[in-house]
């Protein structure tokens, strides 16, 4: 062996160096919360934030100082450490997600007393590189690793309020049921080893790709591990019907764990199941493969599902649960467009999801947290009690619904149009029809806030300078990708361009 | 194509045998003289007193934690030491890293007081 | 210059919200803010006016930038014969209905001349884009204030009322947003003239396409039989915010019928045009009947606008000179009409906090002035020779008796369309004797003080152009002459075209 081959070149360094400066956070995290008098604890979540923004700002300073990623390598070329990651666009937008959520969440949580702790900024942040791989992993060992370090850190956050009974049952039907969907999908992931004698998905998508590679005979073998890979994929961007932990976990979790989970865990999801399916790991993307019918029926059942039982919902964790199981499925209509474009277009709804749910998480934290429960009751009238925040919750929540000038509108017209340009007209119109039932529940909230009364008019809610920061960011997240969408949305169709190496 | 999956049937089939033949040998051969003495929970040592069911004192669970820290360090020091010549200065500046890494984890959980026994 | 008059009032906006930073926040320095910056929007519309040429059929005074280059979505503002009026009759009405809400908004002051404010930047924006994803968003953008509007400031049931208006209208509009979608896509434009210009790109799936639009704007004209939210959100509404839906909002829908339906899709136009003249029809005479039965005054000019309305729709689908032209002038004479009278029952119900019928009798007695104006805007509502709304509407009856979209028939739809001139004259009338006329028996009403110099200013701002339309309506006609015989020869010749 040689041993300078174990030594990483620039770009390998570079292309794990936000991975590297979170594990720097999290250690200094951790020994600064050491090191501070107990009065002085919400300065940990302060340096977790600042550092992610700090972390945030190298990775997006590489890619404008040196254009690292460079996009303009090819597959082989940006394939690194031994296939194990893939450093390209994609990875570059997922990381900017998932720290730009972190930053904000640690923003939000920075005045919950029972989540100062720095054990909980750390694992928020080991959950962020566990993110950060699964964007990054092209390899079904690493994307298996990345999948669990995120996952078994957001079980514990999950039920991080050990006191709460609710939150306590949260995190262990949350682990539950991770724990099953991830064996799952282990075993899935194995089959595809078996049959190719490969782990790199690439290079497993190229022999798929040869006629004859996979006999005819195990072809219903091969298939059977597409379908567990769904389910575990399935389970982490909560689609219908691996959905049932969402409205559980988000109720019970915390509030800004929820808004962690909701936005940064099922982008990280999106990002492996687009880069799996899109590489053509499971099978070639275009329309006559038997995982694309699959997908396209989970993506209808979800948006449907999700849009009809959030109507019912009388909490606002779960309505935004249930909310967030129908976002998902607008995303996937993306995925399942199999162009470029559609998968630039779901990076780009994922984009502005981060910044929307956030914010709609950020409203709820605050407001739970001064009326102590999560009834939809507790917004009735917040218009008068608290005009910022309801203001912040209008934006989040015509974002959600599709309205303009917010970015959820740009985000909705950009998939529809990719699946109408795919040809899929008719998947356009299913989400088209779910985008009014959604307005339906999102208006709800709105009229709580502004068209009723209530008794506690008078008591003003108080938000804190990091909480208004937090919110100030996302709110202007969403409008900045409402008004002028086209630099992201560019920079994101780029890197859908990545999801497709095979192609063209 | 079968005779490739016959050694795993030969496997299955032999395998039950090889927990169950001591237990039945033990059956078969050893001799019954059962008294008081012998029908006890323990034959030797202390009566239980109350309740089997009683909870661990929580220390146990977080000592064996603590515990991963180093059996970790270990299992991955073991085969870096073996090829050590090969492997040059990088990989050792990777270890202590690594090792650094695991040795935060232990002073932190040193610091919350998880080593001590109170 | 068109951008900076769309957006001015956004600056009014700023400055209301800047006040609460230096301490100048009161109700009185809002209103004054939101009136001044309403009034100059309607001087800065002048100036549009006057920069206008009204011999030119195209797009004038065009801004255009590129906004989303890879879908190549295009910032493309313009005025054009279709639209110079409706601007007008926009900023109009903003001003006055910003006026009108002097006295009768109590609470929440910033928030109503914020939301009034950005109601106009909006509805600017909807009649000067010219690329369809700019006016798609202008045209969402109009619903959230208006919500707010209703849902704030409305009436008993104005919950329900502003929830129905937001989902009626949302849900057409979602339709046409794949419509939009999918025309984008066929041209690689959104821009209105390119893909009037490529249009045989998506002419196969023409007819579902003109449907995904129709439908959108039938929603919000309304057209019957989709009408059914427009009785609650006009009734609930404040006044103010009556005023700009009938006077404006329902004008977007007929406005969208005619720079996007008909240019687009003229074949499909023509062949939609018996039905959707039969659906004019109908609305006209049972918007008329159902107006009868109404014990609620506002409620009553609420169906009269199904009614007039018909009117607008029976004369674009005509689809010759005659009809477009007095489609236009009858949507702004119905603007003002109804938005007077939306006015006049708005300041009556601020002194008594009724609008029954049963309630009233006899008001001339008490306030003769305000009784004599609003005489002389019922009369208008229903037609009379010598003020605006005979014009509008005998131009589009001239028009739909010389179709020749309509069929080999169309003295048919004309003649079912002038039966609801005489039912307006009919409930109109029975309206205000029930109101004005009689014994002035109630001692609520005997108590009634005349309108003050505020009020009466107002409405005579309404009655000025309503006069003045009505006695010399060639100026109106001749700003959109050219644009409207273009659009006609267009039709024309692409229905020649047709296989």
């Amino acid at each position: 062996m040689n041993p300078q081959s174990l030594l990483p070149s620039v770009p390998e360094f570079l292309a794990i160096l936000p991975e590297i400066s979170l594990v720097i956070l999290i250690v200094a995290v951790l020994a600064y919360d050491r090191i501070l008098k107990p009065a002085e604890r919400r300065r940990v979540g302060l340096l977790a934030a600042w550092g992610s923004i700090v972390i945030l700002l190298i990775t997006v300073g590489l890619w404008v100082l040196f254009r690292e990623p460079e996009p303009n390598r090819s597959l082989v070329e940006s394939l690194m450490w031994g296939g194990m990651i893939r450093n390209d666009l994609i990875t570059l937008i997922f990381r900017v997600m998932f720290l730009v959520a972190v930053a904000i969440v640690s923003l939000i949580s920075l005045d919950v007393p029972a989540l100062q702790r720095g054990e909980y900024f750390a694992l928020l942040l080991s959950a962020t590189i566990g993110f950060s791989l699964m964007a990054a992993g092209s390899d079904m060992i690493m994307l298996f690793l990345a999948i669990e370090t995120a996952s078994i850190s957001l079980y514990i956050l999950t039920g991080f309020l050990t006191d709460d009974r609710r939150s306590t049952e949260a995190g262990i039907k949350y682990f539950v049921y991770g724990a099953f969907a991830s064996a799952i999908m282990l075993y899935g992931l194995s089959l595809v080893y078996g049959i190719t004698a490969q782990t790199n998905i690439y290079v497993i998508a190229s022999l798929v790709a040869q006629s004859g590679a996979i006999p005819p005979e195990i072809n219903g073998l091969f298939l059977l591990a597409t379908v567990m890979i769904v389910a575990g994929f399935g389970f982490k961007i909560s689609a219908v019907p691996f959905h049932f932990w969402t409205p559980d976990a988000y109720e019970g979790a915390p509030a800004p764990v929820t808004a962690f989970v909701s936005t940064a865990s099922k982008a990280a999801g999106f990002a492996v199941t687009i880069r799996v399916f899109a590489a053509g790991a499971l099978g070639a993307p275009n329309f006559d493969s038997e995982w694309w019918a699959m997908l396209v029926a989970i993506t209808i059942v979800t948006m449907t599902l999700g849009n009809i039982l959030a109507i019912f919902q009388s909490n606002i964790k779960r309505m935004l649960a249930y909310s967030s199981i129908a976002q998902a499925g607008y995303t996937l209509i993306g995925l399942v467009a199999l162009t470029p474009d559609g998968s630039g277009a779901a990076m780009f709804y994922l984009l502005m999801y981060v910044f929307t749910n956030v914010a709609a998480f950020g409203v709820v934290v605050l407001v739970s947290r001064e009326t102590g429960s999560d009834d939809m009751q507790d917004f009735y009238g917040l218009s008068r009690r608290a005009p910022y925040l309801a203001l912040a919750m209008l934006f989040a929540l015509l974002s959600l619904g599709g309205i303009p000038p917010t970015a959820g509108f740009i985000g909705k017209f950009f998939i529809f149009k990719a699946a109408v340009d795919a040809g899929l007209w008719w998947l356009a119109l299913i989400g088209v029809l779910n985008a009014f039932i959604g307005l339906y529940y999102y208006l709800s909230v709105v009229k709580y806030m502004y068209l009723y009364r209530s008794d506690d008019e008078e008591e003003r809610i108080p938000v804190s300078r990091a909480a208004s920061v937090a919110l100030a960011l996302s709110v202007l997240g969403i409008i900045y990708l409402g008004i002028a969408a086209g630099p992201a949305f560019e920079w994101t169709r780029q890197a859908g361009a990545a999801f497709f190496p095979f192609s063209g | 194509m079968l005779a490739d999956w016959q050694f795993i049937g030969i496997f299955l089939a032999l395998s039950p045998i090889f927990p169950a033949a001591p237990v039945i040998a033990n059956w078969l051969l050893g001799p019954r003289k059962p008294n008081p003495l012998k029908q006890q929970t323990y034959e030797c040592g202390v009566e239980t007193v109350g309740d089997t069911w009683i909870q661990f004192k929580v220390q146990y669970y977080i000592y064996a934690l603590v515990f991963v820290v180093f059996d970790v360090e270990a299992v991955f020091l073991f085969p870096i030491a073996a090829a050590y010549d090969q492997l040059g200065l990088f990989a050792a500046f990777e270890v202590v890293v690594f090792v650094l890494i695991l040795a935060v984890g232990l002073g932190y959980a040193w610091s919350r007081g998880a080593l001590e026994w109170t | 210059m068109l951008t900076f008059m769309t957006f001015f009032p956004l600056i009014g906006v700023a400055l209301i919200l800047l006040l609460k930073p230096f301490n100048r926040e009161s109700d009185e320095l809002i209103k004054r803010i939101a009136t001044g910056t309403s009034i100059v929007t309607f001087i800065l519309s002048l100036v549009v006016l006057g920069m206008y040429n009204r011999a030119d059929p195209g797009l004038q005074l065009v801004g255009r930038a590129v906004w989303i280059d890879v879908l190549n979505i295009q910032y493309y503002m313009a005025v054009d014969g279709l639209s110079i009026l409706m601007v007008l009759l926009t900023t109009l009405i903003s001003m006055l209905a910003t006026a009108g809400s002097w006295t009768g908004i109590e609470h929440q002051v910033k928030q109503y001349f914020v939301f009034m404010l950005l109601l106009e930047a909006g509805m600017l924006g909807v009649f000067l884009a010219q690329d369809l994803f700019l006016f798609y968003i202008f045209w969402e953008f109009t619903l959230v204030p208006m919500y707010f509007l209703i849902g704030i400031w409305g009436g008993a049931r104005r919950v329900y009322a502003s929830i129905k208006f937001f989902l009626y209208t949302m849900a057409g509009s979602l339709l046409m947003l794949l419509a939009i979608l999918y025309m984008g896509l066929s041209n690689d434009t959104f821009a209105v003239p390119e893909l009037v210009a490529g249009r045989s790109a998506f002419a196969a799936a023409q007819n579902w396409l003109f449907l995904g639009f129709a439908i959108a704007f039938a929603i919000k004209v309304p057209l019957f039989p989709f009408h059914s939210w427009l009785p609650d959100a006009h009734t609930e509404a404040p006044t103010a915010g009556s005023i700009i839906l009938a006077g404006v909002l329902l004008k977007m829908g007929t406005y969208g019928f005619m720079r996007f339906n008909l240019p687009l899709f003229p074949e499909a136009s023509v062949t939609f045009a018996p039905t959707i003249a039969v659906l004019a029809i109908i609305g006209i005479i049972y918007g008329a009947i159902v107006s009868f039965a109404q014990t609620d005054v506002k409620r009553l000019v609420a169906y009269s606008s199904v009614s007039h309305l018909g009117f607008v729709m029976l004369g674009i689908f005509s689809l010759n000179n005659l009809g477009l032209q007095g489609a236009i002038l009858q949507g702004v004479n119905h603007g003002l009409s109804t938005g007077a009278l939306f006015y006049l029952v708005g300041v009556i119900y601020e002194k008594r906090h009724t609008r029954e019928m049963s309630d009233f009798g006899g008001i001339w007695r008490a306030m003769p002035i305000f009784s004599a104006l609003t005489l002389i805007i019922t009369l208008s509502s229903m037609g009379l020779p010598g003020l605006n709304g005979f014009v509008g509407e005998f131009t589009i009856l001239m028009g739909s008796m010389g179709s020749e979209a309509l069929g080999p028939y169309p003295w048919i739809y004309t003649a079912f369309a002038t039966s609801g001139v005489i039912l307006a004259a009919i409930y109109l009338l029975w309206m205000f004797q029930r109101v004005f006329m009689g014994p002035l028996d109630n001692p609520e009403n005997q108590a009634l003080r005349d309108v003050n110099w505020g009020q009466l200013a107002i409405i005579l701002s309404f009655l000025v152009f309503i006069v003045w339309i009505g006695i010399a309506p060639s100026g109106y006609f001749a700003l959109m002459d050219e644009t409207v015989a273009a659009l006609v020869r267009s039709i024309g010749s692409a229905v020649v075209a047709m296989p």
